[in-house]
């Protein structure tokens, strides 16, 4: 019986803490996100930041390719709100299909050529945009 | 081990390999790296509700390796074992404290802990902090991925055949 008891405990506490691993998790999903009129996209190569390019809707689109150990490349497309892989090397394809960003959030990343994508804020940390 | 048993876990190892090769067949529905089903993963929940830890785990390996030979590239060879071997080790305890009568709350930690893994390893990959952002939709998706493969494992498991020595 005593036995009994300690098993629904355990059971009750598992689910308790997934429960709220997973609310958590949601909340954290749906929160409200800034948009991103007038923020900098920061492109990551293997953890080293190789530009920092600011979307803040001057200018026309252009196209540029970055490359990577053992020739493998990633072709990037700077709207004026937004910036996205055109295409890539990578077997999967997660960083082209994953389309175009304009908002703070999910960052892209291209996990075959290390290569990450993120959004920030223009105002905060200005000055980390000439820390190459 | 006997002939028998060594023939059922190969059939099972084909089983989790086959499910696995349809799985990455079919188009992601989200399109972010890492969000799966984790099909295979009923195959193991399977194993370790009807045969031991061991034969659980052996299975998962060659799986793993199996599958990383045939479709895969080093690198998600990396991502897969670092994913299985820490998911094995939480739900092989989990499913011994819960007496094995409760696979999908099993699935739902390991589910947690495979996700986990995966983003820690695309941290220590890619060095970057960003990748971190990622880590309420693994959870969710781990937690939520994992309960469907517990369930999956135990329906399936009624129709089974309990393994004998």
């Amino acid at each position: 019986m005593e036995n009994q008891k300690e098993y629904k405990i355990t059971v009750v506490i598992i689910s308790a803490l997934l429960g709220l691993i997973l609310t958590a998790s949601l909340a954290a999903i749906f929160r409200p996100v800034s948009d991103g009129t007038g923020c900098i996209a920061d492109i990551y190569q293997d953890g080293n930041l190789l530009a920092s390019i600011p979307l803040d809707g001057k200018g026309a689109p252009y196209q540029f390719t970055v490359t990577g150990e053992n020739g493998c490349f990633n072709e990037i497309q700077v709207c004026p709100h937004s910036i996205g892989i055109l295409s890539a090397d990578c077997p999967d394809k997660l960083c082209v299909n994953q389309g175009f960003i304009d908002r703070l959030g999910l960052p892209i990343v291209c996990l075959p050529n290390k290569l990450v994508i993120r959004l920030r804020e223009a105002d905060s940390g200005a000055v980390d945009a000439v820390a190459y | 081990m006997s002939l028998r048993k060594l023939t059922a876990l190969a059939v099972y190892a084909t089983l989790a390999l086959a499910v696995y090769a349809i799985e990455s067949a079919v188009p992601p529905l989200v399109p972010l790296p890492g969000i799966k089903l984790g099909l295979a993963n009923v195959v193991t929940l399977i194993l370790l509700q009807q045969y031991t830890a061991k034969d659980a785990f052996l299975v998962l390996t060659v799986r793993i390796l199996l599958s990383a030979l045939l479709f895969g590239q080093a690198l998600s060879l990396l991502y897969s074992l670092a994913g299985g071997i820490v998911s094995f080790a939480v739900m092989c305890p989990s499913n011994r404290l819960l007496r094995r009568k409760l696979p999908f709350l099993t699935g739902a930690l390991g589910g947690l802990s495979h996700n986990l893994a995966q983003l820690l390893t695309a941290y220590a990959v890619t060095s970057t902090a960003g990748v971190l952002v990622y880590l309420p939709y693994m959870a969710a998706s781990g937690i939520l991925a994992g309960l469907f493969t517990g369930l999956c494992a135990h329906f399936a498991g009624r129709y089974l055949i309990p393994h004998t020595k």
